[in-house]
């Protein structure tokens, strides 16, 4: 479960990001964050990954409350999570096999395991056959795919994404969103941050908005209709 | 599950970093390397001064002269005046027949020139070599030994010993000095190595650490770069320790028989521990303190 608990932000140039967020995730839901530029939307997913602190209020994500969380306990809560970014941030140098294993190498997970569960998480994200492919061979979305298998390679509860089709064409959109669905159906919970009015819309799934820091709206079935 | 971490996997990041960062890291061992050199040959330098004080009797010793035709009673009773003196840690007789050898041990390819002196000519008189307790005895010892019936003059080099210890303890700070110049800068180039090579994999190190890897999973490979930036050093430089040292021992001092140079080879070893000890200890600390400044930003 994550829950944010009046949840204040304020950077230090004294920009208010989020004021006072109270929202609740279940285990397993789907929620997508949505809201204009600038709305906080980034901020939130940041104070998820504990990259950012909370200025004041709470935020509890499982076992973990964030506001009191120890820096060097942070790579372990990090573990729970999976994150996806707009820009894809894949070592351009790694195979796609590489990328993936280099999660798992990250946080010392044995090369027996690592080479059992690579292609098999390549095959959940339908790259079969990419493994020895570099990036720059691959299309936009399956830069991406490939980005989410790395996202899922150490099994994290919680996956979050931050406008993970914004650099990817329409068509392509679609199957990441697909994916993200199904990887939701695999029992995770899923975070994606977008401002594609007819993603969210098709999807028909929990829509949180965001405007100036704080949530205007939070109802399942869509925002644009 | 159980989690491994594999050595090599750290160290071969490091090598792959400093290859990566070429200009920087050459810069890096060249530097340290020359530190290490001159302290080693500093070292070395005051060392063989010790030995060579040591050697010439010149620390903590005073000679007395008997008179040339002194009777042997004579002698005997300025041996046992001596023995009464305070401040006296020892003394040794040194008849004018083993002064004589001692001369021509000492003229070596030239001792023929002694070859007209013999038992009964000799010029020089016995003497009574002198081991004081400390500096402060020193002045009583020589107004005793003055007045001391047969002791014809005293020869004290205490102001040559203290000449040379002067001398030795200027060279000293010149030298501390100097070092710890050296070693600041050392500091700093590999503090900056090292930030390139942590500034050159900022993206990666930002993946690792969104997939939960730990501060010092991430930060090991750069100590690594520090210790092979020391351990390069030191060995670099004992080999160029060795090569300067023997060059100097054979071909400016070896001539010269009033002076000892010891072997490398005897002190081979300590050097190459202190090396790579300064080395690598160097190599860590400019690790340490650009990860910390990178931790901070
Ligand atoms: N590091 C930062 N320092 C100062 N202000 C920031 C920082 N990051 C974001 N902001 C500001 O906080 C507000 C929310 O930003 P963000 O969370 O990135 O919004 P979104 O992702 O919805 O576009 C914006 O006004 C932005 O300019
Ligand atoms: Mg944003």
């Amino acid at each position: 479960m994550i829950e944010f608990r009046n949840v204040k932000k304020l950077y230090p140039n004294g920009t208010i990001a989020l004021d006072g967020v109270d929202l609740k995730v279940e285990d397993g839901e789907f929620v997508f964050i949505v809201g204009r530029s600038g709305a906080g939307k980034t901020t939130m997913m940041k104070l998820l990954l504990r990259e950012e602190r909370a200025s004041s209020g709470d935020i509890i994500v499982g076992d973990y409350n964030l506001t009191k969380l120890r820096n060097y306990k942070v790579p372990y809560y990090r573990r729970e999570l999976g994150v996806v970014f707009q820009d894809f941030r894949l070592f351009k140098d790694k195979t796609v096999y590489e990328n993936v294993a280099f999660a798992m190498q990250v946080v010392g997970t044995p090369t027996k395991l690592i080479k059992r569960r690579v292609p098999a998480i390549l095959n959940t994200v339908n790259l079969p056959d990419k493994g020895k492919n570099f990036p720059s061979e691959l299309s936009g979305g399956e830069q991406q795919r490939v980005a989410l298998a790395r996202a899922l390679a150490n099994n994290p509860k919680i996956i979050i994404a931050d406008e993970p089709t914004g650099n990817i064409d329409p068509k392509m959109s679609i199957e990441i969103m697909n994916l993200l669905m199904k990887i939701n159906k695999l029992g995770k919970t899923v975070i994606v941050v977008t401002h594609e009015k007819a993603l969210v819309d098709y999807y028909k799934q929990r829509v949180v908005m965001l405007r100036d820091g704080k949530i205007v709206e939070d109802r399942v079935g869509g925002m644009f209709k | 599950m159980k989690k491994r971490y594999r050595l090599t996997y750290f160290i071969g990041q490091a090598i792959k970093s400093l290859w990566r960062n070429g200009v920087m890291s050459f810069a890096s061992i060249a530097v340290l390397m020359s530190c290490l050199v001159v302290m080693g040959g500093f070292a070395l330098l005051v060392k063989n001064i010790n030995t060579n004080l040591e050697k010439l009797n010149l620390m903590n010793q005073v000679v007395a002269f008997c008179f040339p035709d002194a009777k042997e009673e004579e002698i005997e009773s300025v041996a046992s005046a001596i023995e009464k003196m305070d401040g006296v840690e020892s003394f040794v007789r040194v008849t004018k027949a083993e002064g004589l050898d001692n001369m021509r041990e000492q003229a070596g390819e030239f001792k023929s020139i002694y070859d007209d002196i013999n038992e009964e000519n000799n010029p020089l008189s016995d003497k009574f070599v002198i081991t004081y307790r400390s500096e402060e005895d020193v002045t009583n010892l020589l107004y005793t030994l003055n007045h001391t019936e047969g002791v014809r003059t005293v020869n004290a080099s205490v102001d040559i010993a203290k000449a040379v210890l002067n001398i030795k303890n200027s060279i000293q700070w010149i030298f501390l000095g100097f070092l710890v110049i050296l070693f600041v800068v050392t500091v700093f180039i590999i503090i900056n190595t090292i930030k390139l090579a942590l500034n050159s994999r900022r993206h990666e190190i930002s993946v690792m650490r969104y997939v939960g890897a730990t501060g010092w999973f991430i930060t090991l490979p750069f100590i690594f770069e520090g210790i092979i930036i020391g351990l390069v050093a030191s060995v670099i430089a004992y080999f160029v320790e060795m090569v300067a040292y023997n060059y100097i021992a054979t071909s400016l001092l070896s001539g010269i028989t009033m002076i000892t140079v010891l072997p490398y080879k005897e002190m081979g070893l300590t050097v190459f521990l202190q090396f790579l000890a300064v080395g690598v200890g160097t190599g860590v600390i400019g690790s340490l303190i650009s990860i910390g400044k990178y931790r901070k930003s």
